[in-house]
């Protein structure tokens, strides 16, 4: 069943500071629901409630935010989310045969976890890197761009090891000249 | 004064406002679903717009600046602007889709998106006849749609909360719903979860939605999402006779519309009342319904000796009362009065049995503390507490009433419409003892408590008015056929389709929905057999007399109550707190 989830003292001052940058409480939803996923690893509905409560915003809202990103995990999941773009420009560029493929090789659907727990698939929208369609991101961190069979095993062996993906430094064309 | 031009008609303006509604107040015509009047604007939906401009100002010269013909010169915004959200602005120009092409294919191609994932299962949808989206897009949609693939599916049929229902696929995301409960109600149960096109509101986990206006939600929403679990399937919109009226179940009196099919009061919803409750009810009125439909009196009913009533003719109750009335001394008569009943049938009560020689008249209030909420839910549980007041009726808790019955041992007890003995600390065996008349629109305990039950007509059956919490007067008007009234006859009841075309002989109307009662101060008029001519014939006359000879009412029309929706009163004692 459903744990109980609580902030201790540090996670409350931690808290304040957060909410203090802005005017008003609500603004404060995402950084804080950020800070709470930190910590418990997911945005269940009980840790909604928590972070409703803390900030004395309406649980119906934050499930709003929580829903509405892709970003907040909305029940517990595997230690590496890969999060693979198929919007448009990854879309065209074969985001969903790369979302495929990893379907395969993890044995299960987009939006499903695999029993041992280490990934979880995600099919998400934009995630800003169209220039290095096909794209995903690991874990709300590093992206791994330009997408083939061949990165994606690779990747999946990297992170079955503990090992995380290098970041990739990707110039804009007018900068790489100067380079 | 400032001036605004609306598709090359010029007008003026004096309080600062937005364009959607300014059009709207003059009467002209533009598409819109998020915007309501009394909620903030999100300008979300995209279908209000049109495209504003405004005159070229030369600083210089200190002049609008002028083209070769003369006429000023307009700078249109970049892009169409949606009118909803947009300020009046002295020389503004604006042209919708009656001038401009642009705007014209804008609003149509908006809908067209609108409508992409919308089921267009209007042949099974309650909203069908009053649907915003089935009128905008029959006034302004395509003709077609050019979506040929696979609808988004999302949940149907989803009990959001005990009274409202959720079909997320006809949702259109106006966020009408959410910004109620955040700024009406101010419950914020729901939200809009999900983004894109797998959005639909939704509450809290686990969480109902069980806000006690949750039903204005159901009103409010521009298509079938939202439907109310106790008039979904019951019938079609434009079957319905549509009646205004006053919320009586509760002290706040907010205006209702009674929308009746075959006699049957199937749903009540609010009336805009700016004074008393702007476009809102709470969701404990509308289940008057089924006061005004299910367990009526229906003709007379006589306790003779001990045993069961019995149903009996409108001539042997008359003569009954009459013989009891004579029975017995003035003084051992008991009148109760009730806040539940109308100003009209509380004075004819009153006048009635003044005349027998009866100088004292009681009521109890029905107010339960703290089951208020400061908004359109009073502590006051009846409709007219103020009413009762005013005509002088002395205001007595049940403590005081049972002290009345012991001691001064009344052989005759007449209560008008109120069920005392199941709202207060008052037994059957406290009228025992004296011969009790009860006149009312429901069997209650204390029906099964009298020896003669007289069926009177409920708010949904009769004209009269009612005083609410506020001392505001306003009054009914009947939607619901009794035996002895005939919406062809009675020119102020509405006829709907069925009306006018069904017969008993088809399966559309029945005479079975109609309860053989009439008001209150109809029968005390039959009481009166002495008189050549009854005393009024209509509530209208008990009204203008009650006008003329109580100062609290001068000047109270039914006419005025209807053009100013409900008058103000000024009486002495208007508050709630006083109340018992
Ligand atoms: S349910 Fe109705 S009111 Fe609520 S967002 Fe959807 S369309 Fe608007
Ligand atoms: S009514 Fe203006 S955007 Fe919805």
């Amino acid at each position: 069943m459903a744990e109980t989830y609580t902030f201790d003292a540090k996670d409350l001052a931690e808290i304040k500071k957060l909410i203090e940058k802005y005017p008003e409480k609500q603004a404060a939803v995402l950084p804080v629901l950020w800070y709470a996923q930190d910590k418990f690893g997911h945005s269940d509905p009980s840790v909604q409630k928590l972070v409703s409560e803390t900030l004395d915003v309406p649980e119906a809202h934050i499930r709003g935010v929580v829903s509405f990103y892709t970003q907040y995990y909305e029940k517990p999941i595997g230690r590496n989310v890969l999060d693979v773009c198929t919007c448009l420009s990854c879309h065209v560029s074969g985001g969903y045969d790369m979302l495929h493929y990893l379907e395969e090789r993890l044995g299960i659907k987009a939006g499903e976890t695999t029993p041992d727990g280490e990934f979880s698939l995600q099919s998400v929208e934009c995630l800003g890197a169209c220039g290095y369609a096909p794209m995903l991101q690991v874990t709300n961190d590093k992206f791994v761009n330009h997408l083939t069979r061949e990165k994606i095993d690779k990747l999946l062996e990297d992170l079955r090891a503990g090992k995380e993906p290098e970041f990739e430094s990707n110039p804009m064309p007018q900068h790489q000249k100067e380079s | 004064m400032p001036e605004i031009f609306i598709d090359n008609k010029r007008f003026e303006y004096e309080e600062p406002g937005k364009v959607l509604q300014f059009m709207l107040d003059n009467g002209l015509d533009l598409p819109f679903f998020c915007y309501h009047p009394s909620l903030s604007i999100p300008a979300n939906c995209r279908q209000c717009i049109v495209k504003a401009g405004m005159p070229v100002f030369d600083r210089e010269k200190g002049t609008f600046e002028v083209d070769e013909n003369g006429d000023r010169v307009i700078r249109f915004f970049p892009k169409l602007m949606t009118a909803c959200s947009l300020d009046l602005a002295d020389g503004m120009v604006i042209h919708t889709h009656h001038t401009d092409e642009l705007v014209k294919q804008a609003q149509a191609d908006n809908l067209e998106f609108i409508l992409i994932n919308h089921p267009l299962d209007c042949p099974i949808c309650d909203q069908a006849g009053e649907c915003p989206l089935q009128i905008l897009t029959y006034k302004y949609g395509p003709e077609g749609s050019r979506f040929e693939h696979k609808k988004v599916h999302k949940p149907k049929a989803i009990q959001l909360g005990p009274r409202v229902i959720l079909d997320a696929e006809r949702c259109i995301n106006c966020t009408r719903c959410v910004r109620f409960t955040d700024e009406v109600s101010k419950t914020h149960q729901l939200t809009i979860i999900s983004r894109g096109d797998k959005n639909y509101p939704m509450t809290a986990n686990g969480q109902t939605f069980d806000d006690p206006y949750s039903l204005n939600t159901v009103d409010i929403c521009p298509v079938g999402a939202l439907t109310s679990a106790d008039f979904r399937f019951r019938a079609r919109v434009w079957e319905m006779n549509q009646t205004p009226s006053v919320d009586i179940t509760n002290g706040k009196g907010s205006s209702t519309w009674l929308w009746t099919r075959d006699n049957l009061v199937l749903r009540v919803t609010p009336r805009f009342n700016e004074a008393v409750n702007d476009h809102w009810m709470p969701d404990a009125g509308r289940l008057a319904y089924r006061k005004f439909n299910e367990n009526r009196v229906s003709r007379p009913h006589l306790r003779p000796d001990d045993s069961e009533q019995v149903r009996t003719s409108w001539n042997n109750a008359q003569l009954t009362v009459l013989e009891e009335i004579e029975k017995v001394d003035a003084d051992d008569i008991l009148i109760i009065g009730s806040p539940h009943a109308s100003v009209e049938d509380n004075y004819s009560l009153r006048a009635f049995f003044s005349s027998k020689g009866v100088s004292k008249f009681y009521f109890v209030p029905h107010v339960v503390p703290g089951s208020g909420d400061g908004f359109l839910i009073s502590d006051d549980q009846a409709p007219n507490t103020n009413g009762v007041r005013a005509l002088e009726f002395e205001e007595i808790n049940d403590k005081k009433l049972i002290k009345l019955i012991e001691t001064g041992k009344p052989k005759l007890i007449v209560i008008l419409d109120d069920d005392l003995i199941g709202r207060t600390s008052l037994t059957m065996d406290h009228l025992k003892q004296s011969w009790t008349v009860v006149m009312a629109t429901n069997h209650s305990e204390t029906t099964r408590a009298a020896n003669l039950v007289i069926p009177v007509t409920t708010a949904a059956e009769h004209t009269a008015s009612y005083v609410n919490v506020d001392g505001r007067i306003q009054r009914t008007v009947p939607a619901k056929e009794t035996l002895y009234t005939n919406r062809r006859l009675n020119l102020e009841m509405s006829m709907g389709r069925l009306d006018h075309y069904g017969t008993k002989f088809d399966n559309w109307v029945s005479d079975s929905n109609r309860v053989d009662c009439i008001p209150a101060w109809e029968f005390l008029v039959r009481l009166d057999a002495d008189r050549d001519t009854p005393e009024w014939v209509s509530s209208r006359q008990i009204l203008d007399e009650i006008a003329d000879s109580h100062p609290a009412f001068t000047g109270v029309t039914y006419e005025r109550m209807d053009d100013e929706n409900g008058i103000q009163l000024k009486l002495e004692q208007v508050s709630e707190a006083k109340t018992v």
